[in-house]
């Protein structure tokens, strides 16, 4: 069973590597979305930094909203998610492996790019490893939640607003401590009650997803 | 007990390993983040940076509050019965200000420890009491206006 | 009683006999609640007259509360027990809470630009009660969204679950960390703060807005299970032809 959820995992980020880039493209919208911010709200240095946190964590919020309308759509349409439920595995572990699998091309790649980001803001260097502990701990969840939301629209047409507006005001726990953590430590408070109140929140929506997408996922192909 | 079955019971065993991690990880921390305002001995214990935009909530101290020449700068304490912080604000109050009333200062904390506030918000308790009422709690001595009710928690920004 | 109450056909029947009651109940206590708390009540010793505006937004606020909570146990009988009453019952009250939650959001930012001196802060209750808000829109879009009444309920059902986590986030945020807002002042330990002048009307107010949500409740689940049996009309006959 494990092998076969590997087996999962490696497939969807073949096709993800493979599909025209998503990885790329990815990071290339959080850093294009996140650097309009500078030339909307003009060069001033100090408002920039103080704003960088939240500008980050609002991309990230986006990005990973981008590939969710896909998630499990691309698997109903060709067939393979009525055999990945059918293939012995329980539901709630196929939705944890395509989790995964969302998160190594969406969210860790976010974290990887998150220096650049903090740099074309001006963000305070001291905050960096702060910055990708919270994107470490809170692009997970992200990727969970939005889980739920890509299950429950999963073969609608024009599913990507209604996913947006179903996953964004469960998000906002995620984006307050997020931003919040990181804006704590430009200036030099404790983070740790921050990050770890991420790690709640990804240990809180792990059960969750798995079940409420596992359940919505079942009633999809029914 | 089959293979099926065993798997079943490891998954609800994790789930809930998640959740009780999850509850034990906010109940730890969640006092520490999201406050609205700091109270003064808050603030006291670990000031915060002069480039820090903050909050600070508390009743106003009983004969603190004085204007300066102009008739606009208002200098008053706020006070959690423990500690207290002088604050600045040039501008109008809101019209629930007065002594012993609950507020909240926004702005930011000088150099000399005192809060220079860009703005006042009045913060209401939970009691509501025509006027006639308080006249008498307080013609029996039982009730003085500031003070907490009678039963009623102190109304200061107690975190657990 | 349930399960007798489940069948929509005897359900019709009660409601019929019900709905007259309640609708003329509904009336009397608004009637009585408003003239009270708007006119006869006495004004509050620090607020004045503007703590009449709590006649509204309190009782408004908690049947937003009240509404998703029901709302979403409704969904798990639905998901457990398969009851399509259920299902309806969900979804004739999500546009009600919507409503309840809109007015309340909206008189309590009336009620904060005189007494707080702010529209609006981004304090923890008023944050979560906005959440709360979306979550209502997210769940009429979801019923808007998937064609299949069955299908659309069962999602919306797990959405509501889901969603209900916020609900005692906006309950305790008062509590658990420092808030602009105040305490609860009726349902908390150790009794109400309020002059029993002040808490009467309000508690009739109370009560008329719950009458108005059972009689409109119960109005709108008679409407979907009409148009439910018309739909299964229309494609009867269209089998036939």
């Amino acid at each position: 069973m494990t092998a076969a959820l590997l087996a999962l995992v490696r497939r969807d980020l073949a096709l993800a590597a493979g599909q025209g880039g998503t990885i790329g493209m990815t990071i290339g919208f959080f850093i294009v979305a996140a650097s309009l911010f500078p030339l909307a709200a003009g060069p001033e240095p100090a408002l920039l930094a103080r704003a960088a946190p939240a500008v980050i964590w609002i991309g990230a919020l986006l990005a990973t909203l981008l590939g969710l309308d896909r998630l499990f759509q691309a698997d109903l349409e060709d067939g393979s998610l009525d055999l990945l439920l059918l293939g012995g595995s329980p539901a709630s572990l196929i939705v944890l492996a395509k989790c995964l699998a969302h998160w190594l091309a969406t969210g860790l790649p976010l974290v990887l790019a998150s220096p650049l980001l903090a740099l074309l803001l001006g963000l305070d260097p001291a905050a960096l490893g702060v910055l990708a502990a919270s994107l470490l701990l809170g692009t997970p969840t992200l990727s969970l939640v939005g889980a739920v939301g890509a299950s429950l629209t999963v073969g609608l047409r024009r599913a990507g607003v209604l996913i947006a507006l179903l996953v964004l005001p469960l998000y906002v726990p995620v984006l307050i401590f997020g931003a919040g953590t990181v804006g704590q430590a430009t200036l030099g408070l404790p983070v740790l009650p921050g990050l770890g109140l991420l790690a709640a929140l990804l240990l809180l929506s792990l059960p969750v997803a798995a079940l409420g997408a596992a359940g919505a996922l079942r009633l999809a192909t029914s | 007990m089959t293979p099926r079955k065993k798997r079943r019971l490891w998954l609800v065993g994790a789930g809930f390993a998640c959740v009780a991690g999850a509850t034990a990880l906010i109940l730890t921390f969640l006092g520490d983040q999201l406050v609205f305002f700091l109270s003064p001995s808050q603030m006291l214990t670990a000031p915060p940076g002069p480039q820090q935009a903050i909050r600070v909530g508390g009743l106003v101290e009983t004969g603190s509050v004085y204007k300066d020449a102009d008739g606009l700068t208002l200098h008053f304490k706020v006070t959690d019965l423990k500690a207290s912080v002088p604050v600045t604000f040039r501008g109008l109050p809101p019209t629930l200000f007065r002594e012993g009333q609950g507020v909240v200062a926004e702005g930011r904390r000088q150099p000399d420890g005192t809060v220079l506030a860009t703005n006042v918000l009045a913060k209401h308790d939970e009691t509501y009491m025509p006027r006639e009422v308080v006249e008498a709690l307080k013609a029996s001595g039982r009730w003085q206006e500031g003070a907490a009710m009678p039963d009623a928690r102190p109304m200061t920004g107690s975190t657990p | 009683m349930f399960t007798r109450l489940a069948n929509p056909a005897r359900f019709l029947g009660l409601a019929d006999r019900l709905l007259p009651w309640l609708a003329g109940a509904t009336v009397l206590a608004f009637a009585g609640g408003l003239a009270w708390g708007l006119v006869l009540s006495p004004p509050d010793y620090q607020q004045g007259d503007t703590v009449r505006i709590m006649y509204v937004h309190v009782p408004a606020a908690w049947l937003a509360l009240s509404i998703y909570l029901f709302m979403a146990a409704a969904s798990v009988v639905g998901l457990v027990w398969k009851h399509p009453l259920a299902d309806l019952a969900a979804k004739s009250a999500a546009p009600i809470g919507a409503a309840f939650c809109l007015i309340a959001l909206v008189t309590g930012s009336l009620w904060g630009a005189p007494m707080w001196g702010a529209w609006w802060r981004w304090d923890p209750r008023l944050t979560s009660m906005l959440v709360l808000f979306f979550l209502y829109l997210g769940y009429l879009a979801l019923w808007a969204a998937i064609e299949a009444p069955d299908k659309a309920a069962q999602a919306a059902a797990i959405l509501a679950i889901v969603g209900a986590v916020n609900v005692p986030i906006v309950k305790f945020s008062v509590d658990w960390w420092s808030s602009l807002h105040q305490p609860a002042s009726v349902m908390r330990m150790g009794g109400p703060t309020i002059d029993p002048s002040i808490l009467w009307p309000l508690l009739l107010n109370a009560a008329a807005f719950h009458l108005y949500v059972a009689t409109v409740l119960i109005w709108r689940l008679k409407a979907e299970l009409i148009g439910r049996r018309l739909r299964a009309l229309g494609l009867a006959i269209a089998e036939q032809t």
